[in-house]
């Protein structure tokens, strides 16, 4: 069942223009940015004395930065690609096809986060050039590049489920697009609140519920349980919201 | 002892929304093999209530029964029986007929899937439109493709919600008649704004207004439920003006016209009594010309405008 809605999902995605658009897109801006980071850290060690120069670090300055900015993009994309999950369908009453079949909930929102999950692999496969150039600048540190996939992967998969959260709430792909926007900043934000805050417990708490720390460590390749724990359980927590929110306007 | 004459029965179904009952208190059943026509006028709570026999919206009261079995959102099992067509049928306007039907039959594990869309579409007359997107088609096959979704997988009740509303007369009638061979092997629930519609396919109808049912049962049933008095058609030349009948019994002219050189009357007596022949013999009597004089019988529409009290 998962399989059949999955497909179904993957070919939507890729027989409208919207797919190619945003891929094209992405590579575009993370083109430029990489090109942007690797003249920045070249002219920023030819300006300072040679016995300074390898106090600037390429992996701060280029990789980290890089995945950090994907991450930053992810913003804007993932609600675009999750906005008309639901919101869609509910419009066009196409979700009824799903609920007059022996099909349950969790099954659709698995399928469709599944299937957005795909896209953004799609977007991400086409910055794999940029792992091919830096390993060919002498950087050979699987670890270092797989850690930072990894990071814009899994804060992706929270953006998608926090996304497909906001479209089932809302029949509007504009509204839902935007929610999912505020969504996500709102989670930066909480990090940024905790390192403002004087108080050191909810410094802690807002600092460990916003995504940013998660993601910083494990962009450094510093994967905690802590962290692996937070990022299922958001996902989770947001999967079963989207699902009691479809079971609410069904059952 | 569960009764499996009754495909369908619905028990005291009430929804209600926050400020108003769209359904109030509801009981009908359908008969196993028949075409039962559901009657309303719009806003009377026909969608949604065929939308909780879907099991596609819960009732806030009531139990709907079906084969035997309460429907509920746990019972996935029962959702291979029902085939609904809604008012606006649910098409992905991105994907062609042939794999929107494929798809739909996958979601019910409708076994040997390909004959079974094959057939669906040649029974339906898709097979020219397979390979096109829904979202390329003019109304009346969009329509066919909301019905083929119904049925593709099998479901021996069917629920069809307005289906030939807005169509071309051409592919109504072909609607109609593949209605009515459907009826051959499976039960359906079918609603309709068009009264002869339903009077020609139906064997037995409910007639819902502002949620609540005004009458339920066979055509027959519903025609004697109704019954007026006699109702006579009297046509006699066109400058001439009926004479007083009322030593015939009670009566009321409901309305008067002229066709051609013949002023017509449209009589309801009180009583049932045929009294053809002596309300004949006083008219002529009277030096009339008696140009027409026929019983009518109530069509649908003056008991549907009767029952939904829109006649007054």
């Amino acid at each position: 069942m998962i399989w059949t809605i999955w497909k179904k999902e993957v070919q939507s995605y890729f027989s409208s223009p919207l797919a190619y658009v945003l891929i094209a897109l992405f590579s575009l801006i993370t083109g430029v940015m990489f090109f942007n980071l690797l003249v920045t850290y070249t002219d920023g060690i030819q300006a300072i004395p040679q016995n300074m120069a390898q106090e600037i670090s390429f992996v701060e300055e280029v990789v980290l930065r890089l995945f950090a900015n994907i991450n930053f993009l992810f913003l804007i994309f993932i609600p675009l690609i999750t906005m008309r999950l639901f919101s869609e369908e509910k419009r066009l009453e196409t979700l009824d096809i799903y609920w007059m079949a022996p099909v349950k909930e969790w099954q659709v929102v698995l399928s469709k986060g599944l299937a957005a999950f795909c896209l953004i692999l799609s977007m991400l496969f086409m910055t794999i050039v940029f792992p091919l150039i830096i390993w060919g600048i002498g950087v050979k540190d699987l670890s270092l590049l797989g850690a930072a996939y990894l990071s814009v992967l899994l804060n992706g998969v929270c953006y998608i489920s926090l996304g497909l959260f906001c479209s089932s709430i809302s029949g509007n792909q504009i509204i839902a697009a935007i929610l999912s926007i505020l969504g996500i900043m709102f989670l930066w934000m909480i990090t940024w609140g905790g390192h403002l805050n004087s108080n050191y417990m909810i410094s802690e708490i807002f600092t460990y519920i916003g995504i940013t720390s998660h993601f910083e460590r494990i962009l450094r390749g510093l994967i905690g349980t802590q962290d692996m724990i937070y990022y299922v359980s958001f996902v989770l927590f947001f999967s079963f919201l989207t699902v009691k929110s479809l079971g609410r306007r069904n059952w | 002892m569960v009764n499996m004459d009754k495909i369908l029965v619905v028990d005291e179904i009430t929804k209600e929304y926050p400020g108003r009952i769209a359904v109030d208190k509801i009981s009908f059943e359908v008969r196993k093999g028949s075409i039962h026509g559901f009657l309303g006028p719009n806003g009377a709570g026909k969608s949604t209530t065929m939308k909780i026999i879907a099991g596609l919206l819960p009732a806030s009261s009531g139990t709907v029964t079906l084969m035997g079995e309460s429907v509920g959102p746990e019972k996935l099992h029962l959702k291979n029986l029902v085939g609904l067509l809604p008012e606006n049928a649910p098409l992905y306007m991105d994907m062609s007929v042939e794999n929107y039907l494929k798809f739909v039959g996958k979601l019910h594990n409708v076994k040997e899937l390909t004959d079974q869309v094959d057939k669906v579409m040649t029974e339906l007359s898709l097979l020219e439109v397979r390979k096109r997107l829904i979202g390329n088609l003019s109304k009346g096959f969009k329509q066919r493709v909301g019905l083929a979704q119904a049925i593709v997988y099998d479901a021996p009740f069917l629920i069809l919600d307005e289906p030939t509303n807005g169509l071309d007369p051409q592919t109504v009638v072909e609607l109609r008649d593949f209605i009515k061979r459907l009826s051959q092997e499976k039960t359906i629930l079918f609603s309709s704004h068009i009264l002869p519609e339903v009077e020609q396919l139906c064997d037995q109808i409910t007639i819902i207004h502002q949620g609540k049912i005004k009458a339920s049962g066979s055509l027959h049933e519903i025609h004697q439920k109704f019954r007026q008095g006699l109702v006579l058609k009297i046509g006699i030349g066109e400058k001439e003006v009926l004479p007083d009948l009322s030593g015939m019994g009670k009566y009321s002219i409901t309305n008067e016209l002229m066709i051609g050189r013949e002023r017509q009357y449209h009589l309801v007596f009180e009583d049932d009594f045929d009294c053809r022949p002596e309300i004949g013999k006083f008219i002529i009597s009277q030096g009339l010309h008696l140009l027409t004089m026929q019983i009518e019988s109530p069509e649908l529409e003056d008991i549907f405008l009767q029952v939904t009290e829109t006649l007054k």
